[in-house]
């Protein structure tokens, strides 16, 4: 049997860079295969060169043969057929590939207008039943919004709904889940499985999560560097690797990254305590107040918790929990509506006069690290910009002290000059860690710091934090929605869910032993590194 | 009804704003030297005639309580009576607007398609000898004195060719549409540019967007997704300049109507700041500022027709 994609000597090229250099795979009819790699190793650029979707200056050379014709050298107007009606593929961010203007029914409806005959009624009838594929409730209701008015899994449940709509031989999905938490994450990878099994879907799933990957394909490709380094099943990939990065790449899984012993923590008095935080978004209106209601939107109803000088506390949840929405009211950007916290025994308040000081104790490290950092500003003049501002050395020492925190957080020390445009995200990370160190703080509050990473660059940063902890003796508060993460780190945890605490104790009795269902899910959602799976 | 109670809302605000505008202008017309009532007599008026005209129109009060009896008439609709022509006001505003509202829709209607289409074209070629001409015409047709322009399209148009008239109105469809053609193209030549300026870089952002790769990976080819995505997403951006742009137009285009003897807004308020002509000023710019704030409510309200995102 003639396989069903046949990529031959696939070269691509942006100007002197190499993104794709010499790869070559098969794939036969109803296979699922998956490339890994971090990024940057060319693997989304493989999918892309496939559908001929790179911009112009990509030189692309070799073969992608498809059905035996060569996807590469067809006419446009011909491939124009092939894309969307044989070859369909969804992306990594939903929310910035659908179009946020047009509704979602007529987002999912575009492949069928182009490519069938179907007319009026019987399309609106099909997108319907799509959106039901999908396992998108009240499809009437959804196939009328807009993109913004659905979550992130919605969002790439409609994209894979308008993916399949022509009931494509070949589905490319980019990170399909990256960008999503993990229980749904867990939810759109049942279904790519599903779909799978039930519509006989042939597949290439691309992603930097070997756990992902392992959940749906039965073959894998790791790529490096813009070459393919290792080819196999699955199984016989994380079972038995043969290449030195792919054991790397497996030893990064959060899956297999050996849970630390916790040094215990005295029974003192807690470092930092919340009591009754309620926070609260939008407003009470006039309309709320006769009703007798709340009024504006409850992000965190009623939370308590304490951490110990030395101890790592988690916050779990989906997103939408409340979790970042916490964090941010320990430094002061946002004010709790009720509620007290306490540091070091004294009621705090981080949002009023005293906050100079307090926040030189306590820390916050955001999500997206290039976001965090000027645009316009060096490495130099980022992590010295508090030490100016709060006189924290003398004015002579601030070069010195740069250095040094640079060097306490691996980065090297030519990187000084270099704007967080030039760096990656690992390395802008580091920069938002070496410049909340600055302070010198007691307590670093990191707020879904690995998120953006990929899994080799979670794992290093991890273990950063690791170990600025242990030398420094700094508490720490990290939230994630990755439980995998949050085991290996915390001694103990907090599980939100729509503002609550549902669950809070010891990391390891409530992943042993969760008392909700909700945390449950939230375990049985880790991607796990089996081979035997899929 | 959210859209209703949006509207209402905009208008109740509109009520400080319209004060504000009101006692800002009668503040710099009382303090801008000149007598209304010097001009308008002549030199050879003997001062009893004087006292008794400027008695006749309050014009001996204090100026807070000119501005209160005005704010009073106000209220009941009264906008004074010009010193100049001895009419209301009203009636000669009635009279110009709808000449300044022809001439802006005139340069609207002139305006959108060389917009869209020097945009479009722009943006598909990015850098390309097309893009780089009408980027340089835009420049120059920006750097183009107004007045300038206008004299030479009326030396070139109206008295060497002879193919349009070179002031006035007319007085048929067909004669405005003739008379008001230098008047609009004037002003096209600048507004254009920077319209296009606009719309090319919103098309160039908008063409690198992820939901047009999703476009071209449903096999939708470049001119679909162009046509459903692209143009619609762009157009945003550009609708908010042109908003202001047209505002301002219906301000009255002085130098414009100056030049070309057009009798709308424009002339009206420079002849009644030059004759101090205080009633007339103090309703000219009420009325532009009633216009702006329509305007403004009007294209918030187009927004959120065209973009789901905008709530009101």
């Amino acid at each position: 049997m003639t396989p069903l994609l046949s990529v031959k000597d696939l070269t691509v090229r942006f100007g002197a860079t190499v993104a794709v250099d010499d790869v070559s795979f098969d794939l036969e009819r109803g296979a699922a295969l998956g490339i890994v790699g971090e990024s940057g190793s060319g693997k989304s650029v493989t999918c892309r060169a496939v559908m001929r979707l790179l911009p112009p200056s990509a030189q692309i050379s070799g073969s992608a043969s498809f059905e035996g014709r060569d996807l590469l050298q067809m006419p446009e107007t011909e491939l124009n057929r092939v894309r969307g009606k044989r070859i369909a593929m969804i992306f990594q961010n939903p929310s910035s590939h659908l179009d946020p203007l047009m509704r979602i029914g007529d987002q999912v409806a575009q492949t069928l207008h182009k490519h069938t005959d179907l007319k009026g009624r019987a399309i609106r009838d099909e997108v319907l039943r799509l959106l039901d594929v999908v396992r998108i409730p009240d499809s009437e209701r959804w196939a009328q919004a807009f993109p913004h008015q659905l979550s992130g899994g919605m969002k790439q449940r409609a994209m894979i709904a308008g993916a399949l709509a022509c009931q494509p031989d070949l589905l490319l999905a980019d990170e399909p889940t990256t960008a999503l938490d993990a229980t749904v994450q867990k939810s759109v990878l049942d279904l790519l499985a599903q779909l799978r099994r039930e519509q006989n879907l042939t597949m290439i799933f691309v992603s930097h999560d070997l756990g992902a990957v392992a959940r749906v394909c039965d073959d894998l490709l790791v790529m490096r560097w813009s070459r393919l380094v290792e080819s196999g099943p699955v199984s016989r990939v994380i079972d038995a690797p043969r290449h030195d990065y792919t054991r790397k790449l497996l030893a990064s899984h959060p899956d297999r990254l050996k849970p630390r012993a916790f040094a215990p923590v005295g029974q003192g008095a807690p470092l930092v305590e919340a009591r009754g935080i309620q926070i609260r978004y939008g407003s009470r209106m006039l309309s709320d107040w006769i009703a007798g209601r709340e009024g504006g939107f409850m992000a965190v109803k009623q939370v308590d918790f304490a951490v110990r000088q030395g101890e790592t506390l988690g916050i779990v949840g989906e997103s939408g929990s409340g979790k970042s929405t916490l964090a941010r009211s320990l430094v002061g950007l946002v004010k709790p509506y009720r509620g007290a916290i306490f540091f070091d025994g004294q009621p705090a308040d981080p949002a009023g006069p005293g906050r100079i000081a307090y926040l030189r104790e306590m820390q916050l490290i955001y999500q997206h690290p290039s976001e965090a950092l000027s645009p316009r500003m060096t490495v130099q003049a980022a992590i010295a910009e508090p030490l100016r501002r709060h006189r924290l050395c003398p004015r002579d020492a601030v070069q010195g002290r740069v250095a040094e925190l640079m060097s306490q957080v691996d980065l090297d020390p030519d990187l000084i000059t270099r704007f967080p445009g030039q760096l990656s995200g690992g390395q802008c990370q580091r920069v938002a860690i070496a410049r909340a160190l600055a302070f010198d703080p007691r307590v670093l509050i990191a707020d879904e710091v690995t998120s953006a990473l990929d899994v080799t660059l979670q794992a290093q940063v991890i273990d950063l934090l690791l170990r600025l902890q242990k030398e420094r003796g700094l508490t720490m508060i990290f939230i994630s929605h990755d439980l995998a993460v949050i085991r290996r780190l915390c001694s103990s945890v907090i599980v939100m869910r729509e503002g609550r605490i549902v669950e809070a104790g010891p990391t390891a009795k409530v992943f042993d032993t969760p008392a909700e269902a909700y945390t449950r899910a939230l375990i049985d959602a880790i991607p796990h590194l089996k081979g035997d799976v899929a | 009804m959210k859209t209703f109670r949006f509207i209402a809302l905009r208008l109740a605000q509109a009520i400080p704003v319209l004060l504000g505008v009101s006692l800002i202008t009668f503040v710099l017309m009382a303090a801008t030297p000149g007598d209304p009532i010097r001009l308008l007599v002549g030199d050879r008026a003997s001062p009893e005639t004087i006292a008794m005209i400027r008695d006749r129109y309050g014009l001996d009060d204090p100026i807070l309580f000119q501005y209160f009896t005005y704010l009073k008439n106000l209220m009941v609709g009264d906008i004074g009576v010009s010193l100049r022509y001895r009419v209301p006001v009203s009636q000669l505003i009635a009279q110009h607007y709808p000449v300044t509202l022809f001439l802006v829709l005139y340069t609207i209607v002139l305006t959108l398609p060389p917009v869209i289409v020097l945009a479009v074209w722009s943006a598909k070629r990015q850098n390309g000898m097309a893009d780089q001409i009408i980027r340089m015409m835009g420049v120059l047709g920006l750097a183009v004195p107004v007045f300038w322009l206008a004299l030479i399209l009326t030396r070139l148009f109206g008295v060497k060719l002879g193919w349009f008239p070179v002031s006035g109105f007319g007085d048929t469809m067909p004669g405005h549409l003739l008379h008001l053609f230098l008047p609009a193209l004037s002003t096209m030549i600048w507004v254009v540019p920077i319209l296009v300026r606009t719309l090319r870089s919103a098309l160039l952002i908008e063409m690198n967007r992820d939901y047009a790769l999703t476009g071209m990976s449903k096999g939708l080819g470049a001119r679909q997704v162009f046509r459903t995505h692209v143009f619609p997403n762009s157009i945003l951006p550009t609708l908010n300049l042109f908003a202001v742009i047209v505002a301002y137009l219906l301000g009255g285009s002085v130098i414009v109507e100056t030049v070309y003897a057009v009798p709308g807004m424009g002339k009206l308020m420079i002849d009644s700041i030059l004759a101090r002509d205080y009633f007339v000023v103090q309703g000219a710019t009420l009325v532009f500022a009633l216009t702006t704030l329509l305007v403004m409510l009007a294209v918030d309200l187009l927004s959120a027709l065209i973009d789901p995102r905008v709530t009101l």
